[in-house]
């Protein structure tokens, strides 16, 4: 009872204020636009920022005005590089938040959204849909036909994804627990034994092994409005989800002994959050193949800069995660139509390595 | 090479692809096109080509080579990287680098017609896009020297050129009709045509392949790997060809018949022992399923049959 | 009025038996100390208590009604447990997580009340931890990070309080320290308190009631000066002990090596 009887501030209970909040994810909010710009503007043919203005303020904003473009300049912008820029910014916002998720769930700051399995699984999926019509040829149509907008490669590695982390979870399951060690040892089983029957496809891939190659280093180089339309309201579902479930996830950092002292069903948590953060994954997977690092460094850094509050970390991370993605598609594109995934391996690992340097150095890390 | 390498999933998909694409061999008859037409191409889709194009984007060499054998060179507006026949094409701005198809540049063409290849070359991604904009697209994929024919009239019929196709492939007729005579009645030996060999991994003609079938035109027995031209060394040495082609020492000139004979295995074939091993610099008009093709063919009978040209 | 009743508790893990008819009643304000051995069942039973774990017979009754009929948020609102340890995620501020000990009230989608605020701020002044508010949860000592547990425990408003051996880590001074909040509080905010001691000395000096388990069922209960003999220790504990007399009159056991 030494404490003065004053009353505490508002800062005494601490969390993230409003003003911190609105500072983070503005400015996330104003990144995001200037990288939507430029996306927008640069690629591999020129075409100047104003024609580009103009052909999106006609076609998005619907403002009539006399066409100083050419018929090409405006399929580039509004069919080629808009869905691409913003598949590239749904897939990097949907593989950071659910990064986030997992290492809260996993209570493990290396962990990354394929780490139980989706990515095996989406692999398999999509090699699947890419070899199967040279194998059996008799497929060749049914892989040319769309199926709502989307191909063959996107259903098969959506539910590839999916179907792979419901095996892994119920055979970690024991005793109506999961234990994370169980989970992620599982995970590591399960994903050796897809891998093998990807590199077998790989092998008697012949022709389709670019496409294959493509496909497992992240390409969003078959973006389209369809496959957009498909993943954004998937990513958008879980995200909102996942969200509203910041209390929980916090919870869930003081061990899963402590959150159900403190009133959450742990079991049932782990499995909803799981199935979320899959479904998100899966998702911009079936859109993008198998990018990697922006699952595992964004939600890193972010929880350095801002803190480990979900409440902000989570929609930081989904913003800052769709910049840093179309940033480095954006590369991708202007470097030859490289996979974007080789770009933010070859950004994405030398940064962490100095992160985790400097997070050795710095004091009480 | 590329088209070489691999039997033909798209066309048996859609059974004789070239037969509906030359409904007319004697098209000539009729001086211009009449507009709208629709074409089937080799992988059994119909395409409706609404005026004559005056611009037109290919996406592989052999495609190129039909273009501007066809006197339609100037409207080429987009070709490869790899171009490289007839030589003015090496002026065409390039739509494909490194094999990668930049969607953009084609689109920024604006062209009226789009000549794709077939079996992966074009990858599928890349043929979806393009049809989802709405842009003419042919996928041109020959499986035979008759399937070069059939894909030179067609493009010929698309691009309002028939007549000129029909002389074309004439020509390229009557002078394999006289490869055919020449290698008649000779003995036919067991010829292994080796495309790549990298890290043990044997590449010649697939079964049913392209290269196959010019094999057993210019008078060999084709030996042959997997459906991929995969095929492996107890394979080959249990077919024994009699003569092995080396049409990868057309790119590599550490390739030559001392090589071969040096590398474990190889020494028990027939073509090693016999000193039968040539090296193929002809390797990309053999391998290019294009005009020049008849070209190729003369040189792999030259090859297999030097008796029969002296 | 009795805020928790265990009645004729059994519970197993696996094969192997560890409570078998435990039954125990807390009243309202009261102190009782858990005392056994180790493996005598003391932690299960907490976590019985808690609900963390489920009985295999019998039943534990919280304000009259079974442990497994509350939600979990609702029974978070009336037991609240202080654990011998606990990793508190790093990067957070203690002000931090003593909120998160709201949770279960939570009524707000983002926000806080002010029911929360003053709780959090009622709770950290209770732990004499209200100037540690603003420090990284990382940067404390065992005895500060102790207080903001308790704290935490504090924010969550609860009827009954359930220890864990909260001791284990301190040295004496700190031990004393804690022990006498406890108390304090149990005074202050009618808290009911369950706590699972080691040192008898420390259940003598502090717990009006004891309840010693022994192979899984309660031995004996009652005032400590009654309970803890010479016989018990011995019969309970395996050790020998010689009864002393205080200065001030009273009695105490003075344990004897070998």
């Amino acid at each position: 009872m030494r404490a003065a009887a004053v009353p505490a501030p508002r800062s005494l209970v601490g969390g993230p204020t409003l003003t911190r909040s609105a500072v983070v994810l503005g400015s996330g909010l104003v990144l995001l636009l200037g990288v939507l710009v430029l996306a927008v503007a640069l690629g591999s043919v020129g075409i100047g920022i104003d024609d580009t203005a103009r052909i999106l303020a006609h076609r998005l904003l619907g403002i009539p005005m006399a066409r100083t473009w050419s018929p090409g300049a405006e399929t580039i912008i509004f069919d080629l590089r808009l869905p691409r820029v913003l598949s590239a910014m749904l897939v990097g916002a949907g593989l950071a938040s659910a990064g986030t998720v997992f290492q809260a769930l996993l209570r493990n700051p290396m962990a990354d959204p394929y780490l139980i399995g989706t990515a095996a699984g989406a692999s398999l999926g999509a090699i699947v849909g890419i070899v199967a019509p040279i194998l059996v040829p008799a497929l060749v149509l049914g892989a040319g036909t769309a199926w709502l907008g989307i191909g063959l490669v996107q259903v098969l590695a959506f539910a590839g994804g999916l179907l792979t982390v419901l095996v892994v979870y119920s055979i970690a399951r024991s005793g109506g627990g999961v234990h994370v060690v169980t989970l992620l040892l599982t995970g590591y089983a399960i994903s050796s034994i897809l891998a093998a029957a990807v590199a077998l496809l790989m092998f008697v891939s012949g022709r389709a092994l670019g496409a294959v190659f493509a496909w497992l280093m992240g390409s969003l180089a078959a973006a389209s409005w369809p496959s957009l339309a498909f993943a954004t309201p998937l990513v958008a579902i879980a995200l909102t989800l996942l969200v509203l479930r910041w209390r929980r996830l916090n919870l869930l950092l003081l061990g899963d002994t402590a959150a159900a002292h403190l009133g959450v069903d742990v079991e049932r948590e782990k499995l909803v959050l799981t199935g979320l953060a899959t479904l998100a994954t899966s998702a911009v997977v079936a859109v993008s193949g198998t990018i990697g690092f922006v699952g595992l460094v964004v939600p890193h850094v972010l929880r350095l800069a801002i803190g480990p509050d979900h409440r902000l970390l989570l929609p930081a991370s989904a913003l800052f995660g769709a910049s840093l993605l179309a940033f480095a598609d954006l590369g991708a594109r202007l470097a030859g139509g490289i996979p974007v995934g080789i770009v933010t391996a070859l950004i994405g690992a030398p940064f962490f390595l100095w992160l985790l340097r400097r997070a050795r150095v710095a004091p009480a890390a | 090479m590329l088209a070489a390498c691999q039997a033909a999933p798209l066309a048996t998909a859609t059974p004789s692809p070239s037969a509906s694409a030359t409904p007319k061999p004697s098209a000539s008859a009729t001086p211009a096109a009449a507009y709208p037409l629709t074409v089937t191409d080799d992988a059994g889709r119909a395409v409706t080509i609404a005026a004559e194009p005056t611009k037109i984007v290919s996406l592989a060499p052999s495609n190129t080579e039909v273009v501007c054998a066809l006197d339609a060179c100037d409207r080429l507006v987009g070709v490869t990287d790899f171009d490289d026949y007839p030589p003015q094409v090496k002026d065409v701005p390039k739509v494909v680098v490194q094999a990668v198809p930049d969607v953009e540049k084609i689109v920024a063409a604006e062209p009226s017609l789009v000549l794709a290849a077939g079996n992966q070359q074009t990858p599928q991604a890349v043929l979806d896009r393009l049809e989802s904009l709405g842009i003419p697209l042919l996928v041109l994929y020959p499986q035979t020297l008759d399937g070069v024919y059939a894909d030179i009239e067609l493009v010929g019929r698309a691009i309002g050129v028939s007549e000129r196709a029909a002389t074309l492939t004439g020509e390229m007729r009557q002078r394999a009709d006289a490869v055919a005579q020449a290698v008649a009645g000779a003995a036919r030996p067991r010829v292994f045509y080796e495309v790549s060999v990298y890290q043990g991994v044997i590449y010649g003609a697939g079964t049913d392949s392209f290269l196959a079938s010019m094999i057993e035109l210019a008078g060999g027995e084709p030996v042959t790997g997997d459906a991929t031209g995969v095929i492996q060394l107890e394979n080959l040495v249990s077919a024994d060809p009699q003569l092995i082609l080396l049409g990868d020492a057309a790119y590599d000139a550490s390739i030559t018949a001392k090589s071969v004979a040096a590398r474990p295995g190889w020494d028990g074939i027939a073509a090693v022992k016999d000193a039968a091993v040539k090296p193929m610099p002809d390797d990309l008009i053999i391998t290019r399923p294009g005009p020049r093709i008849v070209d190729g063919l003369e040189a792999l009978a030259r090859a297999i049959h030097p008796e029969s040209f002296e | 009025m009795t805020l928790l009743r265990v009645a004729d508790l059994h519970f197993a893990y696996g094969r192997r038996p560890v409570l078998r008819g435990v039954s125990l009643a807390v009243e309202r304000g009261e102190l009782v100390a858990l005392l056994g051995t180790n493996g005598s069942g003391k932690t299960t039973l907490l976590r019985l208590v808690a609900g963390t774990l489920r009985p295999s017979g019998g039943s534990v009754f919280v304000e009259g009604r079974p442990v497994g009929e509350w939600s979990r948020p609702e029974l978070a609102r009336r037991v609240a447990v202080l654990p011998q340890q606990l990793e508190l995620p790093p990067g957070f501020r203690v002000g931090e997580v003593v909120e998160m000990g709201r949770a279960p009230h939570a009524r707000r989608l983002f926000g806080r009340t002010e029911d929360d605020e003053r709780a959090v701020e009622r709770a950290l002044r209770d732990a004499d931890a209200l100037e540690l508010a603003q420090r990284p949860v990382d940067k404390l000592s065992g005895g500060e990070r102790q207080r903001v547990l308790v704290a935490m425990a504090l924010a969550q408003e609860p009827q009954l309080l359930l220890l864990d051996e909260p001791t284990l880590h301190l040295d004496v001074a700190h031990q004393l320290a804690l022990l006498s909040t406890i108390d304090r509080l149990r005074r202050s905010r009618e808290l009911t308190v369950v706590a699972v001691l080691h040192d008898l000395g420390m259940a003598a000096a502090f717990a009006p009631r004891v309840a010693v388990l022994h192979d899984g069922a309660v031995v004996a209960q009652g005032p400590p000066s009654e309970i803890l003999s010479v016989q018990l220790v011995r019969r309970v504990f395996g050790v020998r002990a010689d009864q002393a007399r205080t200065a001030d009159g009273g009695r105490h056991l003075v344990l004897r090596p070998g």
